[in-house]
């Protein structure tokens, strides 16, 4: 046996095979760890308070370094952080709060949206803001004057006063272009400020405010049309997908080879039986029924799991280990077995089970990309768990928002790079595996 | 050249790879046959006779190594003929095979009477009508019923796919018929059949055998000659006659005293050891391990000697007479 | 060379033994498909029954057909002169007993087990009750029409890709029989694991590539739309829908089938009886054809089997990501609209494709391999 290991780490696509799976392993434990069930659950739903920060369908933040002129990136900067200048001035009824945020836009084309997400603590009256925007070169413009609430989100733009300030163009763009310049269509980049005036009507009001220039690109993996950091998604659905698809291959593939086992070792009725089975399983059709299932009774992961290896468990896989398992039962060692006394029990585990892993490891191991695949195909027939941030669901939800004709590929694309990735790895060794322990074909 | 000779074996070599190495498995066999003669070639197993028979056939397996020599059938050289041509002018035309009676040398999804028909019509040209009459009558002289023509290989007894493969190898009225085991997997009544019916084949058709077995007693029947092969080597070569009365090779000797006689208190000898591997063969005689006569000079690789009409690969025999290359 | 001289029998035995040949096959084809029918007629019923079962788990069937009476008997009433004449409430009253009656007469108040037979038979005879929400193209809402409609999209698409497929793959595993460890098969080798991918998701790979960034093919569907009125161009614009979905099933099955069945000629071709073949001096040709491709089709037609029947069921959701107006896609429309009858009558009807596919090639397999008799398994 362990000859044979050391066989097949010779070829190259075990050894990259078994990288990548140990790498999925390692991704599945540390997200399980970092970013519990509970949260990611809480996150996936997509709430406007978890991913306000975010903005829609950006693509990931990397996509720049294949770009010569940069996309913009989300760039977030709230009134703790120490950048920001931050002046107090009491005055007879209040106070006079100087918020100087730096905005560094060093990008090739414009942010998405930008957003002012104001909170305030006071007794009575609510604060007023004063905005400015001040220019790389020094030019200063106001923006806008208002009263904010406790709390207050100020979208530019939405805002047409802005927008009518900057002749027609909105926010994100209006404020870093320079009107004068030969292509006024591009950009200036430099050290922009926003000033936030805040007069309050009680010494103890206090304003904090958060400015979000939502760039097309976001996060590692970036959003969908939730704002949501496909990220959690990716990471959580390697684990998903991972125990789905060891958890379903486990439980086919042992009970196969059990019932396999004892249906050629009894023979009779019971080998007969066995025969009809598989030939019904053979009838019913697996994806529909399981479409039915999920349809009218649930669609939690476990019940569709259970009924995916109670579908899978008479299928062809059984025929080839029932004829092993009659194969091995004819060898003379068996019938020595037998002359001894040994029980039943004791040669279907001792002799005959050990015979059949050569073929069932292997067997195994390309099971599982299959059911990987399969929990995303239910997933992308919208029969996935639907709180379950699974790979599945992230292609589901770009198809759904027509994520290949908007040209949003990454949307797409990540998740299914992974699923291939893992389908190939598997694979990869699972048929490496195959060639070493079952070599059908005479040696040179 | 000698008068009347039908094949004869110069130096033929066969090595093939394996994982392990090269197995020599014929090496630098010599050897004549004449019309109408019934050789046996006796070994033990894995010294090379199915090999051998390969070899004369040209079967060569897809790990081959080397292969090389000369083969006079019929006074023609065919070693220097290439794949084409042999396949036209040699194959089952001047030489045909029997195999081994195992289920696996007819084709399970043709009936019998197509693959007995099947190189008639390829080498003669012949209708299938005139073939299938050909297989026909091929069929009465093995004794299988013709209706059988029709029927696949898994409804044949053994006794009869045996009699099928013989006809298959008769069809095209060869020359030359090698036998590899042909009734090692069957009961002795049919053994006897079979070889009663080899008997009459060789007579009726003067046809030249080569038979290959490790069953002597048998084959003692119908051998003219027989032939004694160790290690990929021939290491004797005598009349059938004086052969089993008086072998002259040490080895050939411990053969025959280890067939168990009918009378007598003499139990059956054995010999000590095992036959060397093909892998890497001794230099020197490779029965000298075994051998109970061996001495110094056997160190050496003995020559084929000459004694009287026999040949004998061993040290024993320099004194008798000259060495002979035939 | 003396011969024994033997009675010449006349050529036309020769011929009647050929006749007998092929009638003997044929009686052996021909037992052996009745049995088989038999056999799988069997157990597609018990296969049904299993679907109703856990269809009707939830009651689905049930109010599948207590819709259908509902309708029924609405009408009939509204129809009625007798009718019309009655109060709102009598009237509804009156409904409500007829409805009861109705439903009390085809035993839809007997226990679950007893429906369950009852529904068995309409399935069977594909009486399968109206959809609720969906439509075939005429107008028409029973479920039977839907899915009849939608069938020859479906078998079009899957039987002209398997076709394919099985062809490619029979010529590749034997040209690479032919050159064991050679660059080309090492090569396919290699590309075995691309099968572990199902057909679906490289169909969303093909269509980014060729749709949306090249914008060579189709996006999907099955025509354009509106469609050719020519039947040259229909042909034409189908043929080029074609493309991506077949070569989407072409790739995730092709690597391995072609590595399995070229591994199965290496090993046929390997058996004593090739050995034969060559040393009669057959050519190259023949002992392909006859000697190695001939005892392996059996082998290779049962892989093809389940090949095919991994299709069919991949295909709910390979017709919605190639947006393919089949059999498939309706399931998944099906899904989303929640319409139990079209849902329920969409997996009776692929349990019966599926029993088709395995009789079909249950005969091919008789028909290639003498072995198979009637009482072998």
């Amino acid at each position: 046996m362990t000859k044979s290991l050391k066989e097949i780490f010779r070829y190259p696509s075990v050894v990259i095979g078994v990288m990548i799976i140990f790498l999925l392993i390692v991704v599945s434990i540390y997200t399980v760890i970092t970013i519990p069930y509970s949260k990611a659950v809480q996150l996936w739903r997509g709430n406007e308070a978890d991913w306000y920060q975010n903005p829609k369908t950006a693509a990931p933040v990397w996509y720049n370094w294949f770009r010569r002129d940069k996309l913009p990136e989300t760039v977030i900067v709230t009134s703790d952080d120490p950048s920001v200048t931050k002046t107090i001035k009491d005055t007879n009824s209040g106070r006079i709060i100087t918020m100087m945020v730096p905005v560094n836009f060093r990008y090739d084309s414009f942010a998405d949206d930008m957003a002012l997400y104001f909170k305030s603590e006071f007794e009575k009256n609510a604060p007023f803001i004063g905005l400015r925007w001040i220019y790389p070169d020094g030019k200063e413009i106001g923006i806008g004057n208002f009263s904010i609430d406790r709390k207050f989100t100020l979208r530019l733009n939405q805002d047409k006063k802005i927008t009518n300030k900057l002749r027609g163009r909105v926010a994100s763009q209006g404020l870093f272009i320079n009107p004068d310049a030969e292509n006024p269509n591009l950009p200036v980049k430099g050290e922009y400020f926003l000033k936030i005036e805040a007069i309050t009507f009680d010494k103890t009001a206090d304003v904090s405010a958060e400015l979000v220039v939502y760039g097309q690109l976001a996060g590692w993996s970036g959003t969908d049309i939730l704002r949501r950091d496909l990220g959690i998604a990716l990471l959580w659905g390697t684990s998903i997908a991972l125990m789905f698809g060891l958890l379903a291959a486990v439980g086919t593939t042992l009970s196969q080879m059990i019932i396999a086992g004892v249906s050629a070792w009894y023979g009779g009725w019971v080998d007969t039986l066995l025969q009809r089975i598989t030939e019904i399983n053979l009838v019913l059709p697996f994806l529909p029924i399981l479409i039915m299932i999920g349809t009218f009774y649930s669609r939690s992961i476990f019940v569709i799991l259970s009924a995916v290896i109670i579908l899978s468990i008479f299928g062809q896989g059984i025929k080839t280990f029932r004829a092993v398992f009659l194969q091995i039962k004819e060898a003379p060692y068996i019938e020595a077995a037998k002359a001894y006394g040994a029980s039943d029990a004791r040669i279907i585990l001792r002799y005959m089970v050990p015979r059949i892993l050569p073929m069932l490891i292997p067997q195994f191991i390309v099971l599982i990309p299959s059911y990987v695949f399969l929990e995303a195909s239910l997933a992308i027939l919208g029969l996935g768990d639907p709180t379950l941030p699974t790979w599945g669901k992230i292609i589901q939800d770009a198809e759904a928002h027509g994520a290949l004709y908007q040209g949003w590929y990454y949307w797409v694309l990540e998740p299914s790079v992974l699923l291939m990735i893992t389908g190939l790895a598997f694979s990869m060794v699972g048929y490496a595996l195959d060639r070493v322990f079952n070599p059908r074909l005479r040696d040179q | 050249m000698v008068e009347n000779q039908l094949l004869k074996l110069e130096d033929l070599l066969l090595h093939f790879r394996t994982t392990k190495g090269v197995v020599q498995a014929v090496d630098k066999v010599n050897f004549n046959l004449h019309h109408n003669e019934a050789v046996v070639v006796v070994g033990e197993s894995g010294c090379g006779k199915t090999s051998l028979a390969k070899a004369i056939l040209r079967l060569l397996p897809k790990n081959i190594q080397s292969y090389s020599g000369k083969i006079w059938l019929d006074e023609v050289e065919t070693m220097a003929m290439n794949d084409e041509e042999y396949r036209k002018d040699i194959r089952w035309q001047k030489i045909s095979m029997v195999p081994q009676a195992a289920m696996n040398s007819l084709n399970p999804v043709l009936t019998v009477g197509d693959q007995v028909t099947e190189p008639f019509m390829l080498h003669t040209g012949a209708s299938k009508t005139e073939a299938i009459d050909q297989a026909r009558k091929m069929f009465q002289y093995v004794g299988v019923p013709e209706s059988f023509l029709n029927r696949y290989a898994f409804e044949l007894s053994g006794g009869m796919r045996q009699r099928s493969a013989i006809a298959m190898a008769l069809v095209t009225m060869p020359k030359l018929i090698i036998l590899d085991e042909p009734t090692s997997a069957l009961d002795v009544l049919t053994q006897a059949n079979i070889f009663n019916m080899l008997k009459r084949l060789k007579q009726e058709l003067e046809i030249s055998f080569i038979l290959i077995t490790h069953d002597i007693a048998t084959s003692s029947e119908i051998a003219d000659k027989v032939a004694v092969m160790y290690a990929g080597q021939i290491v004797e070569v005598n009349e059938a006659s004086g052969f089993f009365i008086e072998p002259l090779h040490p080895y050939s000797r411990k053969l025959m005293d280890s067939v168990p006689r009918l009378h007598g208190n003499k139990e059956p000898d054995f010999i000590i050891g095992r036959p060397p591997s093909l892998l890497n063969p001794p230099i020197g005689c490779r029965f000298q391990d075994r051998c109970p006569k061996s001495f110094n000079k056997c160190d050496q690789e003995p020559p084929m000697l000459k004694v009287k009409d026999h040949l004998v690969k061993c040290w024993l025999y320099q004194q008798a007479v000259e060495t002979t290359h035939d | 060379m003396a011969e024994e001289e033997l009675t010449l029998s006349a050529p036309e035995k020769s011929q009647k033994e050929i006749k007998n040949l092929t009638s003997a096959t044929i009686i052996r084809v021909v037992k052996y498909s009745g049995v088989r029918l038999l056999s799988l007629a069997l157990t597609v019923v018990v296969g049904l029954y299993l679907t109703i079962l856990i269809a009707n788990m939830g009651g689905y069937v049930d109010t599948i057909r207590l819709a259908q009476i509902r309708e029924d008997v609405n009408m009939r009433m509204a129809s009625n002169p007798a009718f019309r004449g009655l109060a709102a409430e009598e009237r509804a009253n009156l409904a409500t007993e007829q409805i009861q009656s109705r439903a009390h007469a085809l035993g839809l108040d007997r226990p679950f087990v007893i429906r369950s037979f009852n529904f068995l038979k309409h399935a069977i005879t594909l009486n399968l009750g109206r959809a609720f929400n969906m439509v075939s193209n005429s107008g028409a809402n029973q479920v039977r029409l839907i899915i009849l409609e939608r069938l020859p999209p479906t078998l079009i698409l899957f039987a002209t890709a398997d076709i394919i497929l099985f062809f490619i793959a029979l010529f590749a595993a034997l040209a690479l029989s032919r050159q064991y460890g050679s660059f080309m098969d090492k090569l396919s080798v290699a590309m075995t694991p691309l099968s572990s991918a199902p057909g679906w998701f490289y169909g969303i790979f093909l269509i980014l590539i060729f749709a949306s960034v090249l914008k060579v093919l189709p996006f999907g569907g099955m025509v354009d739309s509106p469609p050719p009125p020519t039947t040259l161009g229909y042909l034409f614009s189908l043929l080029k829908h074609m493309v991506l979905p077949v070569i989407a099933i072409t790739i995730s099955s092709v690597f391995f089938s072609i590595f399995s069945w070229r591994t199965f000629f290496l090993i046929y071709s390997s058996e004593d009886y090739v050995d034969m073949a060559k040393a009669k001096g057959l050519m190259a040709k023949d002992i392909q054809n006859k000697y190695i491709l001939r005892p392996t089709l059996p082998t290779i037609i049962t892989s093809f089997a389940l090949l095919v029947i991994a299709s069919w069921t991949g295909a709910p959701i390979f017709e919605t990501i190639f947006n393919w107006p089949g059999l498939g896609r309706a399931l998944y429309q099906a899904v989303g609209l929640f319409d139990t009858p079209v849902i329920i009558g969409e997996t009776v009807i692929f349990s019966y494709l599926l029993a088709v596919t395995v009789f079909l090639l249950d005969f091919i397999y008789a028909l290639v391999d003498p072995r198979v008799k009637v009482g072998e398994v």
